[in-house]
């Protein structure tokens, strides 16, 4: 889990340059000016990379948070046990 | 690349570097396209802080009409795909297909590459233009089954055709090559239709990635490499011509032997092209003198300046071939079959590429393909033709000088024949080659993209001068580069360099004489600043200044100081004023001797 979640830090560092990982962890669309639909797009492309899986169109809607989107891995089997 | 690193690459603050702007024309979302294409012009670009622009969504001719042509871009990427000839070619929106609606395809489509040439061809006289078309597959829309091409699709494909031929005879526009596409990016696996339907970005990454790569190296031309260095045994032919004997080399199917030829006719064509090819061969010279008697070789000797067959070391034979050549081992690749000899250049020759010739023939084949890369350029010019010749008689003529350069009599008797044309044509692709490669004879080594070149000759008071050389030993072709402006007292110099090939002809005291009588003007300004290479510019103004230069600024010389340092000059000069910056008479031609 705790891989998971560094894997999925660096995804969000390399989308959101100057957000610390504290205020990366507490992120969200409402919070965070840049964080717009094109980041999420970004942000949706750079943990298909990194996780090797597409992410369900779906599922794109609720990617709001860092721990949603951490959630989301763990449940889809899209994340290293 | 991946999109992660081309993240951590654009995003990566760039502190006080100097910004390069670039222009992206696509009709589609940009999204991770813009993103790679930073990152790889970044990289191509390291001193500078690169940034893109982007334009309006569907409308490439848009973008490109609203495009600030008079700003800071210093290139434009323009990325067609069919939808945007078509809205009816894509998936994204649903205008119906159907038979009834193919035979209006190719009008429609006509229409808009018209439009979208004529946006193009507006921007490429500023800029240079990166193009690429469809690199998608068309949808399903046609009725003929997917493996095969009918009459509406065939009329499709020869108006996109036609398109990028037209295209390709503009001069700073470079298209990109779809064979490169296709090996860097296999067809199948480019399209996103779920990245296309739900964020309007229709390409996979890696496709991005790859496009984007190619793209960049379009925009930013690598400066090609100017010599290659070529073993004879077992690289220009098959077998040792000092054991084998001359008859028994070869470079044939017959033989088995096809890629030998194939690395000669290749080199013959860059040789053509203006490359400048030599051989450094262990071998003893009367038995090489036979084998180049052959008549059945690819590469015949009068395209191979200089030979260096000896058995001394191959280091010091390259060495002897540089400095005939007068360039430095950067601008060189060497060619060997033995790995020892390459590692021995390889230190002796810092910054020389070093490549071994492949024993497997098929990989010859590749060798070829990665030197085309190397040596690539934009166009052939009349100069490239001559380069070759030129450094056969610059040779010669070094022989018969004295130590220190040629002798008054020699260059009274060389006829030689100087053309000083004033204009500013920023389209004249030899000026622009010459200022952004010349090392030696370099006022300040400053480099300039097409844009900032085409950009500075475009000012009212500018003025660019190149200089054409000839003598009896031959013509040099253009040699030299002014680009300066003409104020109320003075004339300004901030752009001169001279081919090292031309050196020791006394030309750049007649570029100066040229300035003052030409401007009538009493004082040349040379915006000099010392590099690491222009160490003959540096010695040429101390014989102006009896001292050396201040390593960076201003230089002011008056008209008598330099007249009264001036050595005799035997030149004839003729004068061409396509600029019209005659004080006297304006589209005046004239003469000095």
């Amino acid at each position: 889990m705790n891989e998971n979640r560094e894997r999925l830090m660096r995804c969000f560092q390399a989308v959101f340059p100057n957000l610390s990982e504290e205020e990366i962890s507490h992120a969200s669309p409402a919070s965070i000016a840049e964080w717009d639909s094109v980041a999420t797009v970004t942000l949706v492309g750079v943990i298909e990379e990194e996780f090797g899986n597409s992410v369900d169109l779906e599922e794109i809607e609720n990617f709001v948070s860092f721990d949603l989107i951490l959630d989301y891995l763990a449940n889809s089997g899209k994340s290293v046990s | 690349m991946k999109l992660i690193d081309a993240l951590r690459i654009a995003n990566q603050p760039r502190g006080d570097a100097k910004p390069m702007a670039f222009a992206m024309a696509c009709g589609f979302t940009p999204l991770h396209l813009k993103t790679f294409l930073h990152a790889e012009l970044q990289q191509l670009l390291p001193h500078r802080s690169v940034q893109i622009s982007t334009g309006l969504y569907g409308d490439i001719p848009g973008t490109l009409a609203s495009l600030d042509i008079d700003g800071e871009h210093s290139g434009a990427v323009v990325i067609i795909e069919w939808p945007d000839i078509d809205p009816r070619l894509g998936t994204r929106q649903l205008g119906g297909w159907g038979p009834g609606a193919l035979p209006g395809l190719a009008e429609r489509a006509a229409e808009w590459l018209a439009l979208a040439a004529s946006s193009i061809k507006r921007v490429s006289q500023f800029m240079p233009v990166a193009v690429c078309t469809p690199t998608l597959p068309l949808p399903p829309l046609f009725f003929t089954p997917g493996w095969q091409t009918g009459r509406y699709e065939s009329a499709l494909r020869e108006l996109l055709a036609r398109f990028s031929s037209d295209l390709t005879d503009l001069p700073r526009l470079r298209l990109i090559s779809q064979q490169r596409l296709d090996l860097a990016s296999p067809g199948g696996a480019r399209m996103s239709i779920k990245s296309d339907w739900t964020s309007g970005f229709p390409y996979e990454n890696a496709h991005a990635s790859a496009l984007a790569n190619l793209l960049a190296k379009l925009l930013v031309d690598a400066a090609p490499k100017k010599g290659l260095i070529t073993d004879l045994d077992d690289t220009l032919w098959q077998g040792i011509v000092g054991d084998a004997g001359v008859e028994a080399i070869c470079w044939d199917l017959d033989n088995h032997a096809q890629a030998h030829g194939f690395y000669q006719q290749f080199l013959r064509t860059l040789a053509d092209e203006g490359t400048l090819i030599g051989v450094a061969s262990k071998n003893d010279p009367a038995i090489v003198e036979k084998a180049f008697e052959r008549t059945d070789l690819l590469l015949p000797r009068d395209r191979i300046f200089p030979f260096e067959v000896s058995w001394g070391a191959k280091s010091a034979a390259v060495g002897r071939i540089l400095s005939k050549w007068n360039i430095a081992a950067d601008s060189v690749v060497f060619l060997d079959d033995n790995e020892i000899e390459l590692a021995e250049v390889a230190e002796a020759h810092p910054g020389i590429e070093c490549i071994l010739f492949p024993s497997d023939a098929a990989k010859v084949y590749e060798l070829c393909q990665d030197l085309r890369d190397k040596f690539g350029r934009q166009s052939v010019s009349e100069e490239d033709a001559l380069r070759m010749q030129s450094l056969r008689t610059a040779s010669s003529l070094q022989e018969e000088a004295s130590g220190d350069g040629f002798s008054e009599s020699l260059l009274e008797g060389a006829r030689a024949e100087l053309t000083l044309k004033f204009h500013n044509d920023p389209g004249d692709s030899r000026s622009f080659e010459l200022v952004n490669k010349t090392n030696q004879f370099n006022l300040n080594g400053r480099r300039y993209t097409e844009a900032e070149w085409t950009r500075m000759l475009a000012g009212e008071e500018r003025f660019a001068l190149t200089v054409g050389y000839t003598d009896r030993f031959g013509a040099l072709g253009k040699i030299s580069v002014l680009a300066g402006r003409v104020l109320d007292h003075q004339v300004e110099i901030d752009t001169w360099v001279l081919s090292c090939r031309a050196f020791a002809r006394r030309i750049e005291y007649q570029c100066l004489r040229t300035l003052f009588r030409f401007f009538d003007m009493d004082t040349v300004v040379l915006h000099y600043a010392q590099t690491q290479r222009n160490g003959p510019t540096g010695s040429f103004l101390t014989s102006l200044l009896d001292a050396a230069p201040a390593p960076d600024g201003s230089i002011r010389i008056s008209r008598s100081d330099f007249e009264s340092k001036c050595p005799n000059l035997f030149h004839k000069v003729n004068v061409q004023d396509e600029a019209r910056k005659s004080p006297a008479a304006a589209g005046a031609h004239g003469s000095h001797e």
